[in-house]
């Protein structure tokens, strides 16, 4: 058995620059860190058994992978060519479609588990790549390559994405001091609404051209978030991300509602100094930093913002950021390094 | 005489103030990785090296979770390789001097490890093997080196290299024990911060 692990993340500056209708044009920029909420994924041989079968949600065992409804798994083991006698199942901290990366923290746990199954062991570009290459060659999904380099590397980075459709891939090397801190100024509430990246995306995309000096200006704010992390200034941190969910807003028609808007609202209004809807929009998580004196209050009114909007899965997330990716827990098929 | 520690000191001073900070950055981060995912650190070298290898061992096992240790639920661990003596004139004497480090580490290494090696010209061939061999299986290597960093400095993921003329061993062993003593200091006060 494989047991593998990949850490969610939570975007600060520059989402959407990561789609190739920008960075062909301009470099796409985005800061962002890991957190400790991950998605588990176990890979077990049933050599026994001329079955696949994939274990989520829902359980599903098939003759061939093609009958498969997950369509990750089910692509995933068409291209590696695995037809038969696996059964793969995933575990999550949280719910998927929070806007915290999930769908790519399972490419990236799936892929390296896959490959491990092999006897291969790949880097973190490597899989990041790979991930990449699921999601948005082979599955078509509208997405950029964020999700997929921030799970499989682990940590506060800043990823850009050029124009030949390379990534380059800079650490911001705070000590845990300036971490820690920002963790205690940082809070993050899940809205109870899940909704897939790609619904809004698909608008998002189209409408790229008409916004190309909003992106160009998100894209170049990731150098200034860089300085205040690196500063601590959590305030001016505040402010960018601020900023650039205004910015964001403006992308396509569903990446804000009137429900978004309200808890957004009343975080602000409690105290915070600034903050934003995590992933693509329409739902998922909000994240703020705020002194840690106003957070008592700011779970109230959100709580009560979420009570008027029925929101009855609102809850906070507690959050720690974290520096590994995604990483072989356990492994007895292939333990040893040869 | 005092002219001669003078200048000696002054030597000191302008190679730490060289050191690659962010290389040493990365390092931390690097460890943190480890930890987080319950890998272990193994770390070698050979004669002055080597002792420096040990010292940190004993120093980092013990100190870092030290001042609070019932409150670490969750630790980590670095070995020194090989982990005896026995081992490594078995490895040397039966098969090779330039086993020494990778013959046990192939016997330990797994998934989520890491490795520093520590190696003041960068060149020796046990000390190349075995980075070589972490970093065909894409396990993270932290390389110490010195002079003009040898080809340890070229492979490591992680390049400390204590810059300094061809030989001066008496610098660069100095100033890695320096860097170790960095490390372990970091860590025992991180893991002092997140007991509070």
């Amino acid at each position: 058995m494989i047991l593998v692990r990949a850490p969610l993340r939570i975007s600060f500056v520059g989402g959407g620059t990561d789609l190739p209708d920008f960075y062909r044009h301009y470099p796409g920029r985005v800061l962002s860190t890991t957190i400790d909420k991950y998605v588990y994924l176990v890979i077990n041989p049933t050599p026994l058994i001329d079955k696949v079968t994939a274990r989520y949600s829902i359980s599903e065992t098939a003759s061939h992978p093609n009958e498969l409804q997950h369509t990750r798994i089910k692509t995933a083991l068409m291209d590696f060519g695995i037809e038969r006698n696996l059964e793969i199942g995933s575990f999550a901290s949280l719910p998927a479609k929070t806007g915290l990366g999930s769908s790519s923290s399972f490419s990236t746990a799936l892929l390296k588990g896959l490959y491990a199954f092999q006897g291969k062991r790949i880097g973190k570009g490597e899989l990041a790549e790979a991930a990449c290459r699921l999601e948005i060659d082979l599955l078509k999904e509208p997405i950029g390559k964020q999700d997929q380099y921030a799970s499989a590397t682990g940590g506060f980075n800043i990823f850009q994405f050029n124009a030949n459709d390379s990534v380059s891939v800079e650490p911001v090397l705070i000590d845990y001091l300036k971490r820690s801190k920002l963790e205690k100024n940082t809070l993050l509430f899940f809205t109870g609404v899940t909704r897939p990246a790609s619904s809004v995306l698909s608008e998002q995309k189209s409408k790229i051209s008409e916004h190309i000096e909003t992106y160009k200006k998100m894209s170049d704010s990731v150098s200034a978030f860089k300085e205040k992390l690196l500063a601590g200034d959590i305030r001016g941190m505040a402010s960018l991300l601020h900023d650039g969910w205004m910015l964001k807003k403006k992308f396509a028609s569903n990446v804000s509602n009137s429900m978004i808007d309200d808890l957004y609202e009343a975080g602000l209004a409690a105290g915070a100094w600034g903050g934003k809807v995590l992933g693509a929009g329409g739902g998922g998580c909000i994240l703020f930093l705020a002194h840690p004196e106003v957070h008592g209050a700011m779970r109230i009114a959100m709580r009560q913002a979420a009570a008027k909007n029925n929101l009855s899965d609102f809850k906070e997330i507690p959050v720690t950021f974290t520096q590994s990716g995604t990483d072989i827990l356990f492994n007895n098929l292939h333990p040893k390094i040869i | 005489m005092e002219q001669y520690i003078q200048t000696f000191i002054q030597e000191v001073e302008k190679t730490i103030q060289a050191l690659p900070k962010e290389e040493i950055a990365k390092a931390l981060n690097t460890i943190q990785s480890v930890y987080e995912r319950d890998g272990r650190i193994y770390i070698f070298g050979n004669g002055g090296s080597l002792a420096l290898a040990t010292h940190w061992v004993s120093d980092f096992n013990k100190t870092i979770f030290s001042h609070n240790l019932e409150k670490h639920t969750k630790r980590f661990q670095a070995i020194r390789l090989p982990t005896t003596e026995e081992e490594l004139s078995a490895w040397a004497n039966d098969i090779g001097y330039d086993m020494v480090f990778v013959g046990p580490l192939q016997n330990y290494l797994q998934e989520g490890d890491c490795v520093i090696a520590i190696s003041s010209s960068g060149n020796s061939a046990n000390i190349v093997k075995a980075i070589e061999l972490a970093k065909q299986n894409h396990i993270s290597t932290i390389g110490l080196s010195g002079f003009d960093g040898g080809k340890l400095n070229e492979l490591a993921d992680v390049k400390i290299c204590v810059k300094t003329e061809k030989g001066r061993y008496d610098l660069v062993e100095g100033i890695h024990a320096v860097i170790l003593h960095l490390i372990t200091k970091y860590f025992q006060d991180y893991f002092d911060h997140i007991a509070q």
